[in-house]
Order: C-alpha cells, then sequence, then structure tokens
C-alpha cells in the first residue's frame, strides 16, 4: 500500500540574526549583523499509512509545527523530500491543497470580519465544492459541535471555543483526506475541549482520513492518537504506539503515607526518580518510585506503622512530561 | 481548471470585498461620501481664493473653470487610482503570517487581492461619483460627460497595473521585516508622476516627456486631462497600449519575486 506521507532525509533550518542589547549595538547591527542557522527539523525520514491517525508531541520549539508547515506547503525544506498523497506539498499544486486541510490553533484561518456562514460560503466558491452538500454539512457539523446558534455571527465576535469550532467546519468542509491539526483545543475550557476531542473521534470513524495532530493536553493524543511521534530538538526520538510508549517509559507510581511513630533520628529514602527524608516534623509525606521499589520502601517504613497509604499510577500524561523534562534520551 | 470555476471563485472573493467593507458603515461611509465632499470643498475654496486673491482670467493659460475641473476630478480618480490600502493589507497578511491560511487554499493570492480590490473600488466609485457630478453641474464646469464610460473603464485597467505594482512590492515582505518606507516612498512617486500633485502639461520639458512616457500619468493626468479637454483622444487610447506594456512587465518580475518569496518564507508564528 502506498502511504499517504513519505518523508525522505527533509529538513529545515532557520537564518535569524543575534544583536545584543542597546542602542549602539543597535546601530552597529545595521552593518554588521550577525547571522545564525538554527536547525528547526533535522533530517527526517518517516512513513505514515493512509488512515493513521498521528499524534506529535514534544515540546516548544521542537520542530513540531515546522514539520506540519512543510507537509502543508508553506515552507520549503532546506534539504530532502517529502510526498503527500503523492504530491510534493511545496509546490502547492490545487489537487494537492483540495485534498489536504491543515488547522493552526493560534491563527484564525476563517475571515475575522464576516459571519461563519459567509466565509463557508466562500469556501465552497474557492474549493469549488456544490453548495447544497455544503449546506447540508454544516448544518450536520454545527449541530454535532452545538453551535448553530452563531453561525451568523461577525467571527470576530465569538468567543474562543466557538471561533475554533468554526474553524474546525471551515477546515472539514471539503472533506480533505489528511488533516493537519495543531494544537486545535489550545486555550479552550475542559467542556470545549472535551467537546471538539469528542467530535473528532466521531469524524475520524465516520470519515477514516489521515490525520496528524499536534496538542500540548496529552488527553487529546491519547484519546484520538493511534501513533506517537516525539519530537525533540528537531529530531523524532519515538516512534510507536502510545501503549507501547507508556510501556516502555519508565512506568512511576506516587506514594503518599502518613507514620504513626515518629522517628526518632531521620531517614533517608533513596528511589529510581529522587530522594526523600523522613523526619519528625512531617506529618504527611510523598515519593515518587518505580513499582519494584514498593516493597523495600513498605518494609523500611513498616516499623513506624504506615497511615493513609495512597499509590497512584502515573497517566500517559505524566509519562510525557516526564519524557520531555529529559529531552535527550532516545527510545 | 474550468472558466466557470475561475468566474464563480472571482465573484466570491469580490463580494469579500464589498461584504467586509460594508460590515463597518460608519467607516465605509466616510470613505465613500465624507471624504470625497471634503476633498472637492477645499479644490473649490483653494482655487476661488487664487484666483479671486491674483484678480486674474488665466493662470497659465487655463481658467478658474479649467483649474477646478482639473482638481475636482483628479481628486476624484486618484482615490480610484489608489491601492495602498489593499497593498497594506498584503504586505501585514505576509508579515503577521496570516497569509498561512490562504497560502493552505486552492486559491491565487494575487487573484484573491485583485477581486477583493475591484469590490471594493466599484462600489465607492459609484457612491463617490455624486461628488464631482454635483460640483461640475453646480459650477458648470467644462467637463465632457460623454466621456466618463471609457475613462472609467481606463481607471479599472489601470488598476489591475497598480495592483500588480502592490503586489510587487508586497513580495517584499518575504525578505524584508518591515516594508512600509517602500510603501510610503512608492505613493509619494506616483502622487507626481500620475499629475495628482500638478497636471502634467505644467511641467517643463523635458521631464514632462519623460513623465508622459511612463504609465502612471493615466492615474490621474490622462483621464481627467481627457475629460477636461487638455488633452486628445490620441494620447487618452495611447494609455490603453502603455498600460498593457507595463503590465505585462511587472506581471513576470511579480511572478518570479512571488516564487522565490514563498521559498524563504518562514512561515511566520504559528
Amino acid at each position: 500500500m502506498i502511504p499517504a506521507i513519505k518523508i525522505e532525509n527533509l529538513s529545515k533550518s532557520f537564518k535569524s540574526y543575534s544583536k545584543q542589547e542597546g542602542a549602539i549595538n543597535s546601530i552597529k547591527a545595521f552593518w554588521n549583523r550577525k547571522y545564525i542557522e538554527k536547525p528547526a527539523l533535522r533530517t527526517t525520514n518517516l512513513e505514515i499509512q493512509q488512515g493513521q491517525i498521528v499524534g506529535l508531541v514534544g515540546s516548544n520549539g521542537a520542530g513540531k509545527t515546522t514539520l506540519l508547515k512543510l507537509l502543508s506547503g508553506l515552507i520549503f525544506p532546506t534539504t530532502g523530500h517529502a510526498a503527500v498523497l503523492g504530491f510534493t506539498p511545496w509546490n502547492r499544486e490545487s489537487n494537492y491543497l483540495k485534498k489536504m486541510s491543515i488547522l493552526l490553533g493560534q491563527k484564525n484561518q476563517l475571515w475575522w470580519d464576516i459571519s461563519p456562514k459567509d466565509s463557508f460560503a466562500l469556501l465552497t466558491e474557492i474549493y469549488d465544492l456544490d453548495r447544497t452538500i455544503v449546506s447540508k454539512k454544516i448544518i450536520e457539523l454545527s449541530e454535532v459541535l452545538n453551535c448553530t446558534h452563531v453561525l451568523e455571527t461577525q467571527l470576530r465576535r465569538l468567543s474562543l471555543g466557538e471561533r475554533m469550532k468554526m474553524e474546525i467546519i471551515g477546515a472539514l468542509l471539503h472533506q480533505p483526506e489528511i488533516i493537519f491539526l495543531d494544537e486545535p483545543t489550545i486555550g479552550l475550557d475542559i467542556i470545549a475541549q472535551t467537546s471538539i476531542r469528542n467530535f473528532l473521534i466521531e469524524y475520524v470513524k465516520k470519515y477514516s482520513p489521515t490525520i496528524i495532530l499536534t496538542s500540548h493536553y496529552m488527553n487529546d493524543i491519547a484519546a484520538l492518537a493511534d501513533r506517537l511521534l516525539l519530537i525533540s530538538h528537531g529530531q523524532i526520538v519515538y516512534d510507536g504506539s502510545v501503549i507501547d510508549f507508556t510501556k516502555k517509559a519508565q512506568k512511576k507510581q506516587k506514594v503518599s503515607f502518613g507514620l504513626n511513630i515518629k522517628p526518632e533520628k531521620d531517614i533517608e529514602i533513596k528511589t529510581h526518580f529522587q530522594s526523600l527524608k523522613i523526619n519528625k516534623t512531617h506529618e504527611q509525606f510523598e515519593i515518587d518510585i518505580q513499582p519494584s521499589e514498593l516493597s523495600l520502601i513498605l518494609s523500611v517504613l513498616a516499623p513506624f506503622e504506615i497511615q493513609n497509604l495512597k499509590i497512584e499510577e502515573s497517566d500517559f500524561e505524566d509519562v510525557i512530561r516526564d519524557f520531555l523534562s529529559k529531552e535527550s534520551r532516545v527510545f | 481548471m474550468s472558466l466557470e470555476t475561475f468566474y464563480r471563485r472571482n465573484r466570491a472573493f469580490f463580494k469579500l470585498g464589498i461584504l467586509s467593507n460594508l460590515e463597518y458603515r460608519f467607516n465605509f461611509a466616510i470613505d465613500a461620501l465624507i471624504q470625497p465632499i471634503i476633498g472637492a470643498g477645499v479644490e473649490v475654496l483653494l482655487w476661488s481664493s487664487i484666483f479671486a486673491g491674483l484678480g486674474v482670467a488665466q493662470i497659465g493659460g487655463f481658467t478658474q473653470a479649467q483649474y477646478l475641473a482639473y482638481f475636482v476630478w483628479a481628486a476624484f480618480i486618484s482615490r480610484i487610482a489608489i491601492s495602498w490600502m489593499y497593498e497594506f493589507k498584503m504586505i501585514e497578511e505576509i508579515e503577521s503570517g496570516s497569509v498561512n491560511g490562504l497560502l493552505v487554499r486552492p486559491l491565487s493570492f494575487y487573484e484573491y487581492y485583485l477581486a477583493q480590490f475591484f469590490g471594493y473600488k466599484i462600489v465607492t466609485t459609484a457612491i463617490s461619483l455624486i461628488v464631482p457630478l454635483t460640483v461640475s453641474y453646480y459650477f458648470k464646469l467644462p467637463v465632457a460627460y460623454e466621456k466618463l464610460p471609457i475613462i472609467l473603464v481606463l481607471m479599472f485597467y489601470y488598476l489591475i497595473l497598480i495592483h500588480t505594482l502592490s503586489f510587487l512590492v508586497m513580495t517584499l515582505s518575504f525578505h524584508l521585516n518591515k516594508i512600509s518606507g517602500f510603501t510610503v516612498a512608492k505613493n509619494i512617486t506616483l502622487w507626481l508622476l500620475s499629475g495628482e500633485l500638478v497636471p502634467i502639461d505644467l511641467i517643463p520639458q523635458p521631464y514632462q516627456s519623460w513623465i508622459l512616457s511612463l504609465p502612471f500619468a493615466n492615474g490621474v493626468y490622462i483621464p481627467v486631462g481627457y475629460l477636461t479637454g487638455r488633452i486628445s483622444s490620441e494620447v487618452f487610447y495611447q494609455g490603453f497600449m502603455s498600460i498593457t506594456v507595463s503590465l505585462l512587465a511587472l506581471a513576470i518580475m511579480s511572478i518570479y519575486m512571488w516564487r522565490w518569496g514563498l521559498r524563504t518564507y518562514s512561515g511566520t508564528g504559528a
């Protein structure tokens, strides 16, 4: 089967200039600028099959958006090649753009000065769509997203959540085969996040597009993605399933407890993650451990009569956070 | 792409130009009607004062009515023949990165702005035309009204040239972070070269011939001169030819600069 996305030796560097603070340095920089070339995406090879939902995760500046911009044809690469649905994205052929959609959560793509309904009418002409089919689709999508009431309100007057729902409808109107979602739930409250997440789950079930999704909310990734790409310093450092990642990443448990008998001397407990001093002054203690360390800790603390013992498993978000804090690791 | 698709798409952009301007009614009313009224009022006061103060019947071989006709119509036509507001919009799209939303859609950035520009210009022109017509009728100015339709055709043809020039200036913003200085410098140059500042027939030779050899006199001097009887129909119709030749040259440069710009574009922001 031909992959939906095939990337070979793709990389992107950006040029910027550095200037020291102050007016004198501004005058100096007027004539003599020091340019720096910063790699945003290092040499990358990747294949994504049709219908896959890929979660792209990394900290700010890791290269996620650069990869999406390359694949959507917004920017040219420094080296390498990419084929998306058989097209070279940065050639920006109409046939490719009609099959693709990108939603940039931090940028408006609909028209600010007019209502979403007017924007959708414009998109109907841009994508050369059937007006009757589009009208039905707008009703269908806006009903599921529960935002029918704002279709005729000027975009600039909508709340962030309502605007994002409109952006999503606009991005899906032409039923793209491939969708790039860059932070679709950024800045939204928990209700709007859940609503959009549930909508995307249903949409994927119904239309089976290929999706690359970036999000800082790991619940989005866990709920939607069937493949996880972790990117760090412009390099893909993990490529596999969400479940495998959680298994592969060091499993962490959070143990909290109190002690009935206060120890005479301070006791120091060292785990894989941290060390904890048990002393007379505190009532309640908390420590991160590996599951295998639990029995040893319990045996050390048993003479002091453990009370209120609570053991919490790390969720996906904790594992990712832990991973990103030690970004240099490569799986 | 079929002709029908092209037509439907451009009609939609054209409507967008009208819709997005009509959303702000107060600003639109000032732009389309109040500003032209103030401009015409200034010209009437200025030329009445000059001729009354000097106590002469003619200046440089032209009467007060001829000067008034020239400058009232020049004020109207020069308002049609400017594109700086859409030029700033296009530049802002690149500088802020909001162009991303357009680059990922199957549309031409040039076409998108040209059709909107025409939508906006046609509506404002139709409304603001009331002002010079009223002034000309009231002061019985020497105006050949039957030439107005062909003059408007030339004006809208000239708008394509001016839009292409704006597009070319805008492509520089792919390489330079701030280019508003270019736009201002270009506008000042056009102010002189179009004959808006001073009728070109009052400029001494050889500068007059140099300016007339450029297409920009079609922005104000040639249409207004033709309407007010200062130039012949032969010179007027040559305007179409000079616009066509310049348009071809600018189009080639614009295509090259656009492609080069996209290669260096960094996608600004998220």
